[in-house]
């Protein structure tokens, strides 16, 4: 009995030295915030990949790739790789849910979301806000300039600033009638509204305002519309093949004429230029078309990291390898999701964890800056900073952002072209009072 | 009055092409009992085959060809290796369906990986546009419009005078009879699937040179104007399934002239509604 007695103890010893050699081990193997060494740190591009909106996700997986890569190659994050995982939201809310509940359970170390467009952020975010997952998403809906989701993050305007951009490039270039053609989809339908409004405000006027079913496969009726009102411009966000087939049909039904067509920056990606000049033509194409899009870096330090780090992924990103590539560069999604992913990096190192609760402070400072901080234009040099102890303000391709209390960090508008060739041009610039002047 | 004349002419079209993907789909599930809902993805099949054609610088009419070769080699294959298995074990007409579904996921998807999902166009030119009496067609329309027309007349006459098209219809209507009368129903099923599946490509390749760009999704919608037109004219009748379409094709068309362009199709579906209120079994089916 005193053998069983003292085995016991022995037993309950041996247990207890068992028990904190396990719990030191993991300690040990945990690097920073419950990653455990080796292990990579994963990025998501939540997004549509088929569908009407195919084209969103892999611009936005060129960029996750591209900027992961680049991250990798300047020693990764505390010690960790970082790597792009993604879901398939196919555009819809209702795929959207089960998508993103699938990758929260399948998907460890998960980090950061990129992505959440137009079309499924209404239903994700509140998933993955109380997920804790912090997100930059590339949707301009205005329910997330007034409604606060502590992990809800974007550098691309609301909507409505867009279709005032949309209106002043029209007023540039001295339009008085003006047509909308949106697609039925939640990221079209919000540009409608402010352009009525913008039109209205600017002393032009609304013509016709078609809306284009996205999944329909002709809009005959609808260009014959369009014609017959004689605008001098169309104001248009419908993606997939609805663009596309629209201006081919309106150049049919105009006596071959293309009618003059004034985008969003979605329509700045290769997919969109590819599928539109193949409707009605490079060159008729080339010389009609206009977009608002973000004003970016072409030059200089950031853009030069930026472009090496998407070329270092050229043609290795499935769904991403038509159309020029360069396009990229001045794709928004590809642009403010890589300044996304380099402060999120660069918030995990500052803090020196991937705890969510202690790096996402850091997005903010890194970010809008503070007091003294040396500015930073890639991730490598953000890091050689930090290590030499310095506070850093990170201010890549996309420009310097300045969040307000809803994390919003609204850029400024450019104009944007295209060549015959599919080369984006910057053709002219929106100021601040221009919007204004339209704004509702 | 120029607007409604132009939806017309424009529904004229839409209805052409929807004729021959619905006499073809109305054909197949009367004679082999499979209500195919994979028939648009072979379509798009279809579509893509002519486009391969196409961008290898052939005509894309010889591409429509091809794509008629194409889908219906890929329809009695559809046929031999998935739907004839499952009716050889006795599956209910409900598995069938599900079974085509997932058909039709996985040729759309299966396509979408290898094109990818930009969308694509011809290379052709549309022709003269001709304007008369309000309407608004290009050459090219008006060739589309032709061709559903001796897809029409071809259908009729095949049904009605050939013996084929007489094994066809006793096969639809008691297969069992029609094998104890000496017909080879065997046969005559892989014919219709090959003959239907060449409607299909027919149907899959006008109907991207009509909407001028397209993608692996762009018939995914179709398929139910498909169905719409199909039962709208009573399953099984290719006549019903031509009346189908014109009713559909124009009613889509004339209502996006007058009320939210998005909605339609939602017309298109309340005139299918009120319809089968009143005939359940369609303006060909038998009377209830």
């Amino acid at each position: 009995m005193l053998a069983f007695r003292r085995s016991g103890r022995w037993l309950a010893t041996i247990g207890a030295v068992a028990l904190a050699a396990t719990l030191a081990a993991c300690g040990s193997s945990s690097s920073s915030g419950g990653i455990p060494s080796g292990q990579k740190i994963v990025f998501a591009d939540v997004a549509p990949f088929s569908g009407p909106d195919a084209a969103l996700g892999p611009t936005y997986l060129v960029s996750c790739e591209g900027t992961t890569a680049a991250i990798n190659k300047a020693g990764g994050v505390l010690g960790h790789q970082v790597s792009c995982t993604s879901a398939d939201t196919r555009g819809d809310p209702a795929d959207a849910i089960p998508a993103v509940q699938s990758l929260l359970a399948r998907t460890h170390n998960l980090e950061l979301v990129i992505g959440c467009t137009s079309d499924e952020a209404a239903a994700v975010v509140p998933v993955l806000n109380s997920h804790k997952t912090v997100m930059f998403c590339m949707t301009g809906q205005s329910e997330f300039d007034s409604k606060h989701f502590d992990y809800f993050y974007r550098l691309v305007p609301p909507d409505l600033a867009e279709s005032y951009a949309m209106t002043v490039i029209a007023q540039q270039l001295g339009y008085k009638k003006i047509a909308l053609a949106f697609g039925n989809d939640i990221g079209s339908q919000t540009f409608i509204q402010p352009a009525i409004s913008a039109i209205k405000k600017a002393g032009m006027t609304l013509v016709a305002n078609e809306s284009l079913d996205l999944n329909a496969t002709t809009f005959r009726t609808e260009a014959e519309a369009i014609v017959q009102a004689h605008p001098d411009a169309i104001m248009t966000e419908a993606l997939g093949s609805a663009d596309p087939t629209l201006f081919s049909e309106i150049k049919q039904l105009n006596g071959g004429q293309v009618i003059p067509i004034i985008g969003t920056s979605a329509a700045i990606s290769p997919d969109f230029f590819t599928s539109s000049t193949a409707a009605i033509g490079a060159s008729d194409f080339a010389s009609n078309f206009h977009a608002d899009n973000l004003v970016t870096a072409t030059s200089g330090p950031a853009y030069q990291a930026f472009t090496q780090a998407l070329l270092a992924v050229k043609g290795q990103v499935q769904g991403a390898q038509t159309g020029d590539f360069t396009t990229y560069f001045t794709a928004p999604g590809a642009v403010h999701l890589y300044d996304g992913m380099n402060l999120a990096a660069l918030a995990m190192i500052a803090a020196g964890s991937a705890d969510v609760a202690k790096w996402k402070p850091f997005l903010t400072s890194i970010g809008d800056g503070v007091p003294g901080a040396v500015t930073v234009s890639s991730f490598a040099e953000g890091v050689a900073a930090l290590k030499a102890g310095k506070q850093i303000r990170y201010v890549g391709p996309g420009g310097p952002t300045s969040f307000d209390s809803f994390h919003d960090s609204p850029g400024i508008f450019q104009v944007d072209t295209y060549t015959a060739a599919g080369v984006v041009n910057v053709s002219g610039n929106i100021t601040a009072a221009q919007l204004r002047a339209v704004s509702g | 009055m120029t607007i409604f004349l132009a939806s017309v002419g424009f529904g004229l079209l839409t209805a052409a092409v929807l004729a021959i993907a619905a006499v073809g789909f109305t054909l197949q599930f009367a004679v082999t009992d499979v209500l195919n809902l994979a028939f648009a993805a072979v379509m798009t099949a279809g579509a893509f085959t002519a486009y391969g054609v196409n961008k290898a610088g052939v005509s894309v009419w010889v591409g429509l060809l091809v794509a008629m070769a194409v889908c219906a080699a890929l329809s009695v294959l559809l046929n031999v290796f998935v739907y004839a298995p499952f009716q050889r074990r006795g599956s209910a007409p409900i598995t069938i369906v599900i079974v085509s579904l997932g058909m039709a996921l996985i040729i759309g998807f299966g396509i979408e990986a290898i094109v990818g999902g930009v969308n694509v166009s011809y290379a052709m030119s549309q022709g003269r546009t001709w304007h008369a009496a309000g309407l608004i067609l290009t050459t090219v329309q008006f060739v589309i419009i032709g061709i559903s027309l001796v897809v029409m007349v071809a259908a009729h006459l095949t049904l009605r005078y050939t013996k084929l098209g007489k094994s066809m219809r006793a096969t639809a209507a008691n297969r069992q009879l029609a094998r104890n009368c000496g017909i080879r129903t065997g046969r005559v099923i892989t014919i219709t699937w090959a003959a239907t599946g060449a409607l299909a490509g027919l149907a899959g390749t006008i109907f991207a040179i009509d909407i001028g760009s397209f993608g692996p999704t762009s018939t995914n919608l179709f398929v139910v104007l498909i169905l719409a037109a199909v039962f709208l004219g009573g399953p099984g009748h290719a006549y019903g399934a031509m009346l189908g379409a014109l009713l559909i094709g124009v009613a889509t068309e004339v209502s996006a002239a007058y009320i939210v362009p998005s909605y339609k199709y939602v017309i298109a579906f309340v005139v299918l509604l009120a319809m089968l209120a009143v005939r359940p079994t369609g303006l060909f089916g038998a009377r209830t």
